[in-house]
């Protein structure tokens, strides 16, 4: 909060703020007493009457209850350091059809006008943020809106008893005028707890956005497991299984030659075992960007500890414990150490890095620094975003800090089970 | 010899126990789990065996813990270990307990029969005998390239070959010198280093690799 010179400054403020969230908080309160007033002067006889006020009220408090959430949450944003999000549903892009039609996501439509309209009436009906708002119009009033009210009121009081001659009428006054000017600098902050307490998301947004994050999640480990799985096709198709190809012919050759060309064919033999020798080493390397045997054999921590020893890097690694985790997710906390420390080398030009593995109470967590020069960052497309995305399946966040210059310290946290 | 052959794959271990009798040595015993593999070393006291890593139960690292576990019962018991990938982290392990007779070596080394009984023979005597894809990764790790930065292109290499394990005659038949030039480089090589020259073949060789391990 912006700090207030003097006192009556601090309640000159206070008293202007505790008018604004008074009036704010009191506007659907104002538009039920209308409907209440209406009511009574068709005759409150007569029940028909009440259904205009009853329209009404339902109207307005569907209408202002968005306006008036968005305006606290711009009071409490502008006068206090809390911004709260709004959560609100974003509508998708509409689109046009080959048919010349618009697709909104829940109907066809003939313009891209009528398409966005309709998609825009239907969000709005959809959005779990509704109940939150109304909730938040109906609490407002009596637990904000009273307490911000006293100001003016005292002030109100403080002129009407004033203005009376009797003697008691002036002493109420005078008591209005001091609970106004002292209430002034308090009588508006309730409104930043209850706005940060009613206004935050419901469990209904929450699990809203939580299903979009993990539908474009899913969309995106789809699509990283056929390339990967495409990528292994090729280099079994070019690699592996062309030499295997390559060396049943040299046998078949030297087959025929063992009686008529001896010599010739004893050196196609040895072109076989060699070939054979070769095509074990990429079958080996393939192997180890699936799944490392080291991996499988000791374990995480082991695994890291060797990734270290071949690394080009002087890497030390401190692991407090032997971690137990499931196995996707070692192998992805695996593979992006591995690429943390590619970065290193590579991008950083480091030549020491230090690895700790620990876990505390809700996961594991990895921290790489090095003493490269720095200026990393997620850019689409890039090795930390798509680590980050792999973390991401298994809930686990990446932190990166690294300014121009270095070091470079990548923190990764990964939620799991102790087993 | 009396050699025990430790693999669980049928072919490979057939395979092996076919090309070592073909070469004039007798296996005694064959195992195909991690525990039968501790108890055929412990009984058979075998002159040397050869042991796959990755074996059943677990299909973990249960040949290396068997090895391990014989080995410090029986200090010096000569194995040979065999895998289908080497990692620098089992070289150390082996190599920790300072004793010789140790061999580590990727599975497709047996394809060259003549080096491969030649590397079980120097293991079943003390020596140690190491695959150069374990070398060639030692001497390229971060603080290697830090300490090797001043060899000779040609002094590397006979380092590359005395750390896999030969003698000063083996690593000159391979680079085509004599033998007395090879003890040439070795000599200047050990003072840039700072390592202590030994006579012993073996532990020379232990001496680079512990010099190499270093973090």
């Amino acid at each position: 909060m912006r700090q207030l010179g003097s006192w009556p400054a601090r309640a000159g403020v206070g008293f202007v703020r505790a008018c604004v969230v008074a009036a704010v908080s009191m506007l659907v309160p104002a538009v039920w007493a209308a409907a209440v007033a209406l009511g009574i002067w068709w005759g409150a006889g007569n029940p028909w009457s009440w259904v205009a006020p009853f329209v009404l009220v339902a109207v307005g408090t569907l209408a202002l209850s968005r306006p008036v959430c968005r305006m606290f949450r711009f009071l409490v944003a502008r006068w206090t350091a809390t911004v709260i999000p709004a959560g609100y549903r974003k509508a998708p892009p509409v689109t046009q059809l080959s048919t010349g039609y618009w697709w909104n996501g829940f109907s066809y439509e003939r313009s891209s006008r009528d398409a966005r309209m309709d998609q825009g009436w239907r969000i709005r009906w959809s959005d779990p943020a509704n109940w939150r708002d109304l909730r938040f119009t109906a609490i407002a009033p009596i637990t904000v809106g009273v307490i911000a009210a006293v100001p003016p009121a005292g002030l109100a009081g403080a002129v009407i008893g004033l203005s009376q001659p009797a003697l008691p009428a002036r002493a109420l006054g005078l008591l209005g005028l001091v609970v106004a000017v002292a209430g002034a600098p308090y009588a508006w902050r309730s409104v930043e707890p209850v706005t940060a307490r009613f206004l935050r998301a419901s469990p209904a947004m929450v699990l809203a956005d939580r299903v979009e994050e993990l539908t474009a999640q899913r969309a995106d480990t789809t699509v990283a497991q056929a390339a990967e799985i495409r990528r292994i096709e090729r280099d079994l198709h070019d690699g592996a299984q062309a030499r295997l190809v390559g060396l049943g012919l040299s046998l078949a050759t030297a087959e025929k030659l063992m009686e008529t060309d001896p010599e010739q064919a004893r050196a196609l033999m040895r072109e076989a075992r060699s070939g054979a020798a070769t095509s074990l080493t990429e079958l080996r390397e393939l192997v180890k960007g699936i799944n490392p045997p080291v991996l499988t054999e000791r374990g995480l921590v082991d695994a890291v500890r060797a990734l270290a020893l071949d690394s080009p890097l002087e890497a030390a690694v401190s692991a407090d414990v032997q971690l137990h985790l499931d196995p996707p997710i070692e192998s992805a906390v695996y593979f992006g150490i591995a690429e943390v420390l590619t970065n290193a080398v590579k991008h950083a030009r480091a030549t020491r890095a230090r690895i700790s593995l620990t876990r505390d109470d809700t996961g594991i967590v990895v921290d790489v620094e090095d003493n490269g020069r720095g200026g990393a960052g997620l850019r689409t497309g890039g090795g930390l975003a798509g680590l980050r995305r792999r973390l991401a399946v298994f809930d686990g966040i990446l932190e990166i800090t690294s300014p121009v210059g270095g070091p470079t310290r990548v923190r990764m946290m990964v939620p799991c089970e102790s087993l | 010899m009396r050699i025990v052959v430790a693999e669980d794959l049928y072919l490979l271990r057939d395979g092996m126990v076919r090309l070592i009798e073909a070469c004039g040595h007798q296996v005694v015993a064959t195992a195909t789990t991690g525990p039968e593999t501790l108890d055929a070393l412990l009984t058979w006291r075998p002159d040397v065996s050869i042991v796959d890593v990755r074996m059943p139960p677990t299909q973990s690292d249960e040949g290396l813990r068997a090895a391990l576990a014989a080995r410090a019962e029986l200090p010096g018991l000569p194995v040979l270990i065999l895998s289908q990938h080497v990692e620098q982290l089992y070289a150390r392990e082996l190599l920790a307990d300072g004793g010789g007779g140790i061999g580590y070596f990727l599975k497709e080394s047996v394809f060259d029969a003549d080096q491969f009984i030649d590397a079980v023979e120097r293991v079943a005597g003390g020596g140690t005998a190491m695959d150069p894809a374990v070398i060639a990764k030692l001497l390229s790790s971060g603080s290697s390239n830090r300490r090797l930065g001043g060899l000779t292109e040609r002094e590397h290499a006979v380092l590359a070959l005395m750390a896999q394990g030969l003698s000063n005659r083996a690593i000159g038949e391979r680079l085509f010198l004599s033998e007395s030039a090879i003890s040439k480089y070795t000599t200047s090589m050990f003072g840039k280093l700072g390592i202590v020259d030994d006579d012993n073949n073996n532990r020379r060789v232990l001496a680079v690799l512990t010099y190499l391990n270093e973090p």
